[in-house]
């Protein structure tokens, strides 16, 4: 018998509901999280969708026009060499977001596995892993940063890295902090009293109980990684033109901010409401997961 | 019945919103406090008994509570219906409370004097030397050595009963009629809720004071209350003097509640072979807790000790109560025999193997075999996890079920501990406490162990819970032949449980015997102190 007959044969008891579905359900009734989820999906769905439906090429210039304000042709006008501002956006978006999900996505597996395995076997394994953290941390990232580009040349997977390792530290204190205080529960202890596998320990005891700190952290992870992108854009170390980000456009933008002001209002309004919108998603998840929030 | 009545309370209704909708947590509550009398509230966890206690004091949080009707007339003036600044003026005034936990309930961080003055000042309008004065007697007067020098003190300087006494102290500073006692010595060790008990009632005589006791056990009850008014689920089940309720109990409930007390012996004794040799054999055991000094790598450690140079022995098919009060190093020994804790010197033999020279791939195989049970069934499971992956866990790990079987195991571990199959798919979350400890329960002997080592496994749950947990353990070690070390605080529990005892006093061994012949000859002058303490009917 397989685990699919197996949970056909528990299919027709009544399920319960765990913590995770209760925490949603809390979520689904805050109108501030769900409508930055929403829009999120949105500004999502149409950086996924970018290629198909941007008005113009993202290069495609038009020299003669240069930088024109809004306009029927050019909803949020054109820059310098008359390329359009929303397609730049659309496609700014993809990587921007793209930036933001997958060096957070390093950072969230770093960090969890670092903290979770430091928390849990502690003793001198974890003073060696706590004090490397402590040591990257003391290193200033931007220069780190840019020792890398320097080094390696920019380009997308080295920015997705040096992030990446940047923002795994925090995750990985702040997963050890919990872990430390997850493993003296009597429920830990239960699972090394049947002898279970200190790797059992951690993957099923320990990790799905830090997730909810994890997933909140996770949402603030997010915003902050967009935010350094377009500052290492902002300064040039990031992604080179003619490709764009929000952090590249933005910075195209300040440039000319007194003639044409558009070319930095837009992306800038964009980088913005889409940060906004994971805040108000990383509040509502810390106030749903929150036990202490469910009293009233 | 002629005097006074000082408080009388009717048709009190509390009505909490949750996310489910309304919960009553009181319907319909009316009873009176005569001058001078204690009235004994007794009931189970989420029987109303605080909330009750709370609303006429104005503590209920609203939201989400809410008094919905009912008075509560206190020398004519209704407390739910008087302003806060009334009622301010009341509180510790005229009602003092005083509450299950004193440390969450004095300031940390501020010396025992300062809020002992600040409660003078503020209602009685001293002068600070005048109050000081006061404070310091007060002290005294509640039974604490060296009230001039130990007033200037912490909170965290002072054991859960000296606490206690300075609690006791601050609520009768300002002399108030009435005193509320929510279950003030449910967190304390038996010798010192003892001690506690007979403060209250001294001070109750000589201040004259009309006190309400609430609490779930009630053998303190007996000891304490002149009548006593017995709820269950927001209401009131039954009311009368001490005498009737214990003697003519007229509702089911009460007669539960009083059958749950534990007064008799061990129906049936184990099947111990005391002939046969030992299945685990303590000798000499050490367990300290490392105090580290130094820095960083080259620490050097200091051990506070635990468990110091204790032996047992435990036959197969016997229960054995290992009993002592918090800090006396039961529970570390418990814990130090599944390795839990790391013993520094000794030997704990288990079927002739020393457990503590096993290597990691060896103790996996030898912890099968020893299974643990914990106290608090809320942390003992995990929240993640349903009752179905947490039954399964054990049996797939050790290879004891197949994906094939591993459902006929679970279900047949549900039977065994008295639970509907029907709720393997749920969280623990979803379940009370009794029914979370049944599952601890089926976790513990999934694995079909030979030991089981409960660590106090029943003092987490209300009363009628505990005699039906006790039973069921009863009939699971004769079932599976079981044998168990039973750790415990409560000396009723480890009669009715246990074959043999041990007494455990700061680390050290103080006497162990038969159960009846220690309950009814103790040599030691711990163990009778400990048999004194029990509150009886």
């Amino acid at each position: 018998m397989s685990n699919s007959v197996l949970s056909a044969q528990l299919h027709h008891l009544e399920k319960g509901t765990s913590l995770t579905q209760d925490a949603f359900a809390r979520l689904r009734k805050n109108k501030m999280a769900m409508t930055g989820f929403f829009i999120l999906l949105f500004i999502i769905a149409i950086s996924l969708l970018t290629p198909w439906i941007a008005p113009y090429s993202y290069e495609e210039q038009n020299l003669d026009l240069g930088a024109s304000p809004p306009s029927a042709a050019h909803w949020l006008g054109t820059d310098i060499l008359g390329r359009d501002q929303l397609t730049r956006i659309m496609y700014g978006s993809r990587i921007s977001l793209m930036v933001g999900f997958i060096a957070t996505a390093v950072a969230l597996t770093i960090g969890v596995l670092w903290g979770a395995i430091a928390g849990f076997v502690g003793g001198h394994v974890d003073a060696v892993m706590m004090r490397i953290v402590d040591a990257l941390y003391a290193l200033p990232f931007t220069i780190f940063i840019i020792l890398l580009t320097v080094i390696f040349g920019s380009s997308m997977l080295l920015l997705f890295l040096a992030i990446g390792a940047v923002e795994w530290l925090t995750m990985a204190r702040i997963v050890r902090g919990q872990v430390l205080t997850i493993k003296r529960q009597e429920f830990v202890e239960a699972a090394v009293s049947m002898g279970l596998s200190p790797w059992r320990i951690i993957s099923r005891h320990l990790i799905p109980n830090v997730i909810g700190t994890v997933i909140i952290y996770t949402t603030l992870t997010i915003p902050s990684v967009i935010l350094l992108e377009s500052f290492l854009s902002f300064l040039g170390l990031g992604i080179q033109p003619p490709a764009s980000s929000w952090g590249s456009l933005i910075s195209g933008g300040v440039e000319t901010m007194e003639e044409y002001p558009w070319l930095l209002l837009f992306p800038g309004l964009v980088l913005t409401i889409t940060l906004f919108s994971l805040n108000f998603l990383g509040d509502g998840l810390r106030d749903a997961l929150d036990p202490r929030a469910s009293k009233d | 019945m002629t005097s006074e009545k000082l408080l009388s309370v009717e048709n009190l209704r509390v009505l909490f919103n949750t996310r489910n909708g309304q919960t009553v947590a009181v319907e319909n509550l009316s009873f009176s406090l005569e001058a001078g009398k204690v009235l004994g509230i007794v009931g189970e966890s989420g029987s109303g008994k605080s909330v009750a206690c709370y609303a006429l004091m104005g503590l209920i949080p609203s939201p989400p509570g809410k008094i919905e009707s009912g008075r509560a007339l206190f020398h004519g003036k209704d407390l739910l219906t008087a302003s806060e600044a009334e009622l301010r003026h009341l509180r510790g005034n005229k009602i003092a409370m005083i509450f299950q936990d004193p440390m969450t309930c004095l300031n940390p961080y501020m010396r025992i004097a300062d809020q002992l003055i600040e409660v003078l000042s503020h209602h009685k309008k001293m002068s600070k030397k005048e109050a000081r004065a006061k404070a310091i007697a007060s002290l005294i007067e509640v039974g604490i050595k060296d009230a001039e020098t130990r007033i200037n003190e912490y909170p965290h300087q002072f054991s859960g009963g000296m606490r206690q006494r300075v609690m006791i102290a601050m609520a009768l500073l300002a002399e108030p009629e009435i005193l509320i006692a929510d279950e003030p010595t449910t967190a304390l060790d038996v010798t010192v809720q003892a001690q506690i008990l007979a403060l209250i009632k001294g001070l109750q005589k000589s201040h004259n004071l009309a006190v309400i006791f609430i609490t779930h056990d009630l053998g303190v009850a007996a000891q304490m209350a002149d009548d006593i008014i017995v709820m269950e689920k927001g209401k009131l089940v039954e009311q009368g003097t001490t005498e009737t309720i214990f003697k003519l109990p007229t509702q089911e409930y009460t007669k539960a509640l009083l059958r749950a007390v534990l007064t008799t012996a061990k129906p049936v004794a184990s099947a111990a072979k005391l002939n046969e040799p030992s299945l685990l054999q303590v000798k000499n055991i050490q367990v300290g807790y490392a105090m580290p000094t130094g820095l960083l790598l080259n620490r050097k450690k200091q051990f506070a000790r635990g468990v110091d140079n204790v032996s047992i022995n435990i036959q197969r098919g016997e229960i054995l109560g290992l009993v002592g009060e918090s800090g006396s190093g039961k529970s570390t020994l418990g814990r130090s025999i599944i390795r839990l804790v790391d013993a520094q010197s000794g030997e704990v033999l288990f079927n002739g193997k020393n457990l503590l020279e096993l290597s990691a791939s060896n103790l996996k195989e030898t912890r099968r075999s020893i299974q643990m049970i914990f106290q608090d069934p809320y942390a003992s499971l995990n929240p993640r996890m349903t009752v179905f992956d947490t039954l399964a866990e054990p049996l797939l790990v050790h290879g004891i079920a197949t994906k094939n079987t591993v459902l006929d195991c679970v279900n047949e571990l549900m039977d065994d501990v008295g639970l509907d199959r029907r709720f393997i798919r749920k969280y623990p979350h979803e379940f009370s406490g009794g029914q979370r400890q049944r599952i601890a329960i089926a976790r513990a002997i999934a694995l079909k162990p030979q030991l089981i080592v409960a660590d106090e496994p029943v003092s987490a749950l209300d009363v009628t819970i505990r005699a039906q947990i006790l039973a069921l353990l009863l009939k699971l070690t004769q079932k599976h032949n079981l044998t168990m070390l039973f750790i415990s605080h409560d000396m009723s529990v480890v009669r009715y449980l246990c074959d043999r005892v041990v007494v455990m006093q700061k680390g050290k061994l103080v006497e162990e015997g038969v159960t009846e012949q220690l309950f009814s000859a103790p040599q030691q002058e711990y163990t009778k102190q400990l048999l004194a303490a029990i509150p009886t009917l």
